[in-house]
């Protein structure tokens, strides 16, 4: 054997050690009983790897299994695996639902788990939105809402300059005017739209998050509250036990009327959905979270800009994004509220929010999201902090979604907003009564 | 001895014959059979009657799938609910409307390109798979195309509206439109199943009865009406219960296409068990529903058999 034989081995020896001795070091050995927590989320969705293997290092023992299921089929999935005999340790779901988790005894409370200072950090929104009887459920990672983007060079081209903060906030006619100036093509078969589909559901319109709050703009959180503006604004009674009077109101039916001519007489709007038509130049503005802008900032396909959500009387946004809990029957209950509560806290809250670009649920870390601080990721904080609103919130909010997001399709594609929104006033009413 | 007699006779021998034991031969092959019978009996009952069981038990109870300890025992309001609110009625009307849509429309075209595909005109295997091909597809995959097909505004179908001069329909957003939509894009997806067997049932009628008629004088046309239609009652019977009872189970194209809508005009009965169940969390009352469904579906399959009941025989 030659002697640069034996120097190459040893070489190779070494470097096999010191990369055993790196590993050893990066993943401390388990010296208590092994634990495997149990997750249950969407694809692309927190918590995401970097901060669950910076977590582990801490944990050493704690392991897991993670199982994902489309965002279409995570409502049913956790219908199904919660009331199971072995159910997920942690579930990813949507926000809204944390009131109807925690009624049914799915969630586990971790109001105790919380670290001081976590009540001032929170945004107020997302506490109100996790809480139930005087528990919190879920320490929420990220928050959204949504605002309007356009396609600069459409717009431009069209004349339209529009408005980039919320004091210059469009109202829902000067909107029109901007989307019937900027289409291309006939009314209701446009090449170009002026107000794009969603990228949400299957992309027809309709959906509470995006479209509820054209009626509840219409309303006034501050009036009487017996009177007709005050239940416009909140679609729902203040103890979520009453619906009746709150969605057809005369405010509510004349917003609907007008959110109506959008996609019928006015024709700026399709009824169908159109894959990716805003960031294909197919549409002028388009209504979306801060994901796609921050998908826009990473990959410019199109020059953009955003403009706040336009409003009748009083502008209000709907504010949630998906979160995730502890199950209550978890077989480890300590450990997945532990693992919940850090990885929506400090560091481990960074870089979950920093993956996808939704907005964080704690406010000291939107300093670190120099992206938020100007136009025009600004108008999202903006919006967030002064209209954001949580959708209708309750222990049957998923049915309300249902119920209410048909209604208002329906509306969509023609039907009579008045009769339309009573009946779904009887089939909520009769399940809040059940 | 009156022939009478001679039954009863006959008869009471038979009575009192002992009966003939069991071979050894005929007790394994008894032996085998149930080997064979056991694993699919035992999946059938597991996976089939079982869940029915619990399924007429649940229908008695109010619960949801998020916290079904919390059940409560009910007794018949779940279906007193179905009476008292319009739900079951307006969805049970619709999938009612949509099953005779389809049967109506399928039976005639299958039976058509049946007749087409049994003679000797050209291009037979190329229609045979052009009509098989829809049969074969992922439902998912059919509604979604259809989906596109049908879009107001950038579907195809309004493009070709559109290049005639004809105006634009609005389809799957109608709710005058959207089930006969759902009702085409069924036609489409299941006539050649329907073709198929009637195709079988076709080269089963024995050749020498036309033939003979036709010797007779008779038409094509006599032909067709007075002996292979009546011949065909078997296969005619099977394609219309089958096509029913694939009709009343609809889900895929109300799930994906309408989710029910627009205004519930499409919202098939098997979707609606879907959503009360999984949506609006009203378990108790969607095993009620489907209770009713099943029986429905039992008596109108019984009905069907005993009015399309074959005459003939051959």
């Amino acid at each position: 054997m030659k002697v640069y034989h034996i120097v190459f081995a040893g070489l190779l020896g070494a470097t096999a050690l010191s990369a055993t001795a790196v590993q050893a070091q990066d993943k401390p050995a388990c010296t208590g009983e092994s634990v495997t927590l149990r997750i249950l989320r969407t694809p692309g969705n927190f918590p995401y790897p970097k901060p669950m293997e910076a977590w582990q290092k801490d944990n050493p023992c704690v392991q897991f299994e993670i199982n994902e299921v489309p965002f279409a089929q995570l409502a049913d999935t956790i219908s199904v695996q919660a009331a199971s005999s072995n159910p997920p340790d942690v579930i990813v779901y949507d926000g809204p639902n944390t009131q109807s988790y925690a009624a049914s005894g799915i969630l586990l409370p971790i109001t105790k788990y919380l670290p001081k200072g976590w009540d001032d950090d929170v945004l107020p929104a997302t506490k109100a939105e996790h809480s139930y009887n005087g528990e919190v459920y879920s320490p929420g990672i990220e928050q959204t809402t949504v605002a309007m983007y356009y396609n600069k060079k459409l717009v431009e081209a069209a004349g339209i300059k529009p408005p980039q903060t919320l004091a210059e906030a469009w109202t829902w006619p000067q909107a029109l005017e901007a989307f019937k100036k900027c289409q291309q093509g006939p009314a209701g078969a446009a090449t170009v739209w002026g107000l794009g589909p969603t990228r949400f559901g299957n992309g027809q319109p309709g959906l509470v998050y995006q479209d509820l709050p054209y009626q509840r703009s219409a309303g006034d959180p501050k009036a009487d509250p017996s009177s007709s503006a005050f239940k416009t604004y909140w679609a729902l009674s203040p103890d979520s036990k009453s619906v009746e009077g709150y969605l057809d109101t005369p405010e509510a039916v004349e917003a609907l009327k007008f959110y109506q001519s959008l996609f019928n007489s006015e024709g700026v709007a399709p009824k169908a959905g159109i894959p990716n038509a805003f960031f294909d130049g197919k549409a002028c503005f388009y209504i979306d979270t801060p994901a796609a802008g921050n998908a826009l900032i990473k990959d410019p396909k199109i020059e953009w800009g955003t403009t706040p959500i336009p409003y009748f009387k009083t502008p209000v946004v709907h504010t949630g994004s998906t979160t995730f809990g502890a199950t209550a029957r978890s077989k480890h209950p300590e450990i997945a509220a532990k693992f919940v509560v850090d990885m929506s806290w400090g560091e481990y809250a960074y870089m979950n929010v920093s993956q996808r670009g939704n907005l964080p649920t704690l406010k000291s870390l939107f300093p670190r999201f120099a992206v938020y601080n100007q136009y025009p990721m600004k108008v999202f904080v903006d919006q967030l902090q002064s209209w954001g609103q949580p959708r209708p919130p309750g222990p049957k909010f998923a049915q309300y979604d249902k119920i209410v997001s048909e209604a208002l399709r329906g509306v969509a594609f023609g039907g009579d907003p008045a009769s339309l929104m009573a009946d779904a006033e009887k089939k909520v009413q009769r399940v809040l009564d059940r | 001895m009156s022939t009478g007699e001679q039954t009863l006779t006959a008869s009471a021998v038979t009575k009192v014959r002992p009966r003939k034991a069991a071979t050894r031969r005929q007790k394994r092959e008894r032996l085998v059979a149930a080997g064979f019978l056991a694993p699919f009996m035992l999946l059938l009952l597991i996976f089939q009657y079982v869940p029915l069981l619990v399924m007429a038990r649940n229908s008695f109870y109010d619960y949801s799938l998020l916290n079904p300890a919390a059940e409560k025992f009910v007794g018949l309001r779940n279906f007193a609910d179905m009476i008292e609110y319009e739900d079951a009625a307006t969805s049970f009307g619709i999938t009612f409307l949509f099953a005779l849509g389809v049967v109506l429309f399928v039976i005639p075209v299958a039976f058509a390109l049946a007749l087409f595909l049994n003679s000797k005109l050209p291009a037979r295997g190329l229609v045979r798979t052009m009509i098989m091909l829809p049969v074969v597809t992922s439902s998912v995959v059919v509604a979604t195309m259809w989906s596109f097909l049908l879009d107001p505004s950038n579907g195809l179908i309004n493009g070709a509206l559109d290049a005639v001069g004809l105006a634009r329909q609005p389809f799957l957003t109608s709710t005058g439109q959207a089930l006969a939509a759902l009702v085409a894009m069924t036609l489409w997806q299941q006539v050649g199943f329907g073709a198929i067997l009637f195709l079988a049932g076709l080269q089963g009628v024995p050749a020498e009865l036309s033939e003979a008629a036709r010797i007779d004088g008779a038409t094509r046309r006599q032909v067709l009406w007075n002996i292979t239609i009546p011949l065909l009652s078997r296969t005619t019977l099977f394609v219309v219960v089958i096509m029913t009872v694939f009709s009343l189970q609809a889900f895929a194209p109300a799930f994906l296409m309408t989710q029910g809508g627009p205004q519930e005009s499409t919202n098939l009965i098997v979707y609606h068990i879907y959503n009360t169940a999984f949506i609006m969390q009203q378990a108790g009352y969607a095993s009620a529903l489907s209770v009713v469904l099943l029986l429905v579906v039992l008596a109108i399959s019984m009905i069907q058999m005993a009015l399309l009941r074959s005459r003939w025989n051959y």
